[in-house]
């Protein structure tokens, strides 16, 4: 039950900026984190060389089939994953306000990146992608030696909301984790404005579109899957976002650099 | 590890626009991926095949306005050509639904339309020329299936023989190249479990079961039989032998096919339904005239097998275009040559029967529906040169009300006298997905 201690003590951290809308967020990482279950295989009892797939098993065993996503998932290396494009660059802010470029950070690490907004409530939205980045940062930990190679990035798309502070207090549970150096990285990114935004959004294709209701920013649920020379090499939507497909195409391109 | 729940239910639940509504929609037949229109339909786009003697003669996207309250309900209120014949056939939206991807069988062009920046007026975005060498000789571009950041394409044909083998042909959403996924062959099966005389490596639709990881591909004929003229075709034995006869099994995440089964007579459209516990598709076959069920078994094989005739198969209606009900109840089949539309009860899915019927017109190829399956559309045009001649060369599209007894006519556009042309394949549009 660490998960559930662990979420419990965040939850009471977490609420002074953003309310109601963060309890939801947060909600659904609880409620995620109290379900998660990882394989029972000791990792660290095993010699951690990069790659870290070798003698590992594949990183996808991590997790559990459910009906959600009602399959086995591919063997690693045994598929292609061809480059779409280039990610975008530009200028972002990280949690304590500093302004850095998006391809440096990108650079050198396989990232998994989603866009969310804080106050995105739509179960079928953002809490989908956070609560499976949650799990996937939990689940890390049995795989301490990943966090050279992988990281997650979260960028928000609703940057006159999401202040650096705003991004400090949504992303509490996981940078006060005690046990966050065993982890992956997770960055949680904004920008300075809408202009700063605009080409990142578009250079990714994240699509958002504003509503009448100023709470509401429409979009749909996308998640990039970008290599250490910034290409994006998968795209995942609704439907696609099973933490052990995302698992097992991290370990496709770490199997891709070395074979 | 838990997720959460209900989160694919009620089918893919978009994020777009109408309000804070959530947007779910022939709508019933489109990429899961896709945001889609749950309520009432403002436009219909109508990709056109130009015609000799009728207007420019050059292919164009045709807008029509389907608003009940509007002034111009059932009136064209666009009309973009892209100028030249291409053989215009089928067409899909990006998942993100922004762009409409509209194909040519001929020239293999490829036309980018742009409907979000006005959904009234589209515009032309980009024309990708490059299909045939980006693939490294896929011929035919015909079905537009969105997935997230990119759009696959399956190809007819191939520039060595012209005849069916074929592929998969995947670009970015940007119109960027990405890859090619030739059908399994007898010579290569790539893998796949064959469960079939027959290994034709030839193509038509995609559908994808996101849920399964599961992508169909069904199988028709090459240009050398789609581009002939259909009366020469049908005494011509040789180029009778040539279409499909398969329907493969990929792996969707990974493109790999895994199966192939034999549905023989040339299977086109295939549907998936929309239940979150249905595990099957249905496809038909144009030549042989039955309703095929694609079902995986109890330890997760996947089949086919034949659940019913379509007409009277003897009298070769040509079934050609279905569309799924969003409730996974019933299946609208359209008949080319007799003209007809039947609706199936498929709720027994292995045990479909037939429920009405009616005549559009001497030629019918598409049908559409409304999410809520209460409006349905039909088109004409199925290939210019299979298309019937003289006065039985009706081209239209034609609007219906289904009250659950009967289709009750609302309007009907006839595309000659409009000047336009072959009203071939049918997509619905609504400002309302884009509300900045």
């Amino acid at each position: 039950m660490k998960y559930a201690v662990l979420s419990n003590g965040n939850l009471e951290g977490s609420q002074r900026r953003l309310g109601a809308s963060l309890l939801v967020s947060f909600g659904v990482l609880l409620i995620a984190g109290i379900g998660l279950a990882v394989g029972t295989r000791d990792w660290r009892q095993e010699e951690q060389v990069y790659p870290v797939i070798a003698e590992a098993g594949n990183f996808a065993d991590l997790f559990e089939k459910t009906e959600e996503y009602n399959f086995d998932p591919p063997v690693p290396g045994s598929y292609a994953l061809p480059p779409l494009k280039q990610a975008p660059d530009g200028q972002v802010l990280d949690f304590v306000g500093r302004e850095t470029e998006l391809a440096g950070l990108l650079k050198g690490k396989i990232s998994l990146v989603s866009f969310v907004y804080v106050l995105c409530s739509d179960e079928n939205g953002c809490p989908i992608a956070m609560s499976t980045l949650f799990n996937i940062h939990e689940a890390s930990a049995e795989l301490p030696a990943l966090r050279d190679d992988v990281q997650l990035v979260t960028i928000s798309f609703d940057p006159e909301r999401d202040t650096p502070e705003a991004m400090a207090s949504f992303a509490y549970p996981v940078l006060s984790d005690a046990e966050k150096e065993s982890k992956l990285d997770w960055r949680f990114l904004t920008t300075s404005g809408n202009r700063a935004l605009k080409p990142i959004i578009d250079g990714f294709g994240q699509a958002i579109d504003r509503s009448g209701d100023e709470d509401v920013i429409n979009h749909l649920l996308r998640m990039y899957l970008v290599d250490r020379s910034g290409r994006i090499r998968n795209v995942y939507g609704l439907g696609m976002i099973d933490p052990r497909l995302l698992m097992t195409d991290i370990e496709t391109l770490m199997m891709e650099e070395v074979s | 590890m838990k997720q959460l729940k209900n989160k694919l239910a009620a089918g893919f639940v978009a994020l777009f626009a109408f309000g804070t509504t959530p947007v779910i929609a022939d709508e019933t037949c489109q990429s899961p991926y896709m945001p889609k229109i749950t309520g009432q339909e403002e436009f219909v786009y109508v990709w056109t095949l130009g015609e000799a003697g009728v207007g420019d003669e050059s292919d164009k996207l045709v807008t029509v306005d389907v608003r009940p309250e509007s002034d111009s309900y059932g009136k064209v209120i666009a009309s973009l050509s892209v100028g030249g014949l291409n053989e215009a056939h089928h067409g899909g939206f990006s998942a993100d639904r922004r762009y409409f991807w509209a194909g040519g069988l001929d020239t293999n062009k490829i036309f980018i339309f742009d409907i979000h920046s006005d959904a009234a007026k589209p515009k032309l975005h980009k024309v990708v020329d490059s299909f045939v060498k980006d693939s490294g000789g896929a011929v035919g571009p015909h079905t537009f299936y969105g997935l997230p950041g990119r759009m696959m394409i399956t190809a007819l044909s191939n520039d060595k023989d012209h005849g069916g083998r074929t592929a998969l042909v995947e670009y970015t959403n940007e119109g960027d190249y990405v890859a090619t996924y030739w059908m399994p062959t007898a010579e290569n099966p790539q893998g796949a479990k064959i469960d079939s005389p027959v290994v034709d490596g030839f193509g038509y639709d995609v559908r994808a079961l996101i849920r399964k990881n599961i992508m169909l591909t069904s199988s028709f004929t090459g240009w050398s039989n789609y581009m002939m003229d259909f009366g020469k075709m049908l005494k011509d034995e040789a180029a009778m032998k040539r279409f499909g006869q398969t329907v493969v099994q990929w792996d969707l995440h990974t493109r790999q096919p895994k199966k192939v089964m034999h549905v023989p007579g040339a299977p086109l459209e295939i549907r998936f339904p929309w239940g979150p516990n249905s595990n099957y598709a249905f496809t038909t076959t144009a030549l042989t005239s039955k309703l095929w069920l694609i079902h995986e078994d109890d330890e997760g094989e996947w089949h086919s097998k034949p659940v019913a005739d379509i007409g009277d198969p003897s009298k070769v209606p040509l079934p050609v275009d279905i569309s799924i009900a969003a409730d996974d109840q019933h299946l609208w089949i359209n008949s080319f040559l007799d003209g007809m539309t039947r609706l199936f009860d498929i709720s027994d899915p292995h045990a479909p029967k037939q429920v009405y019927e009616k005549k559009i017109a001497s030629q019918v190829n598409m049908v559409s529906q409304s999410w809520d399956g209460k409006r349905v559309y039909f088109t004409s045009s199925l290939l210019a040169n299979w298309d019937k001649k003289g006065a039985d060369n009706e081209q239209f599209l034609k609007a219906y009300d289904w009250n659950g007894k009967e289709l009750i006519e609302k309007f009907s556009i006839d595309f000659h006298k409009e000047g336009l042309g072959r009203a071939h394949i049918m997509r619905f549009g609504s400002s309302k997905l884009y509300s900045s």
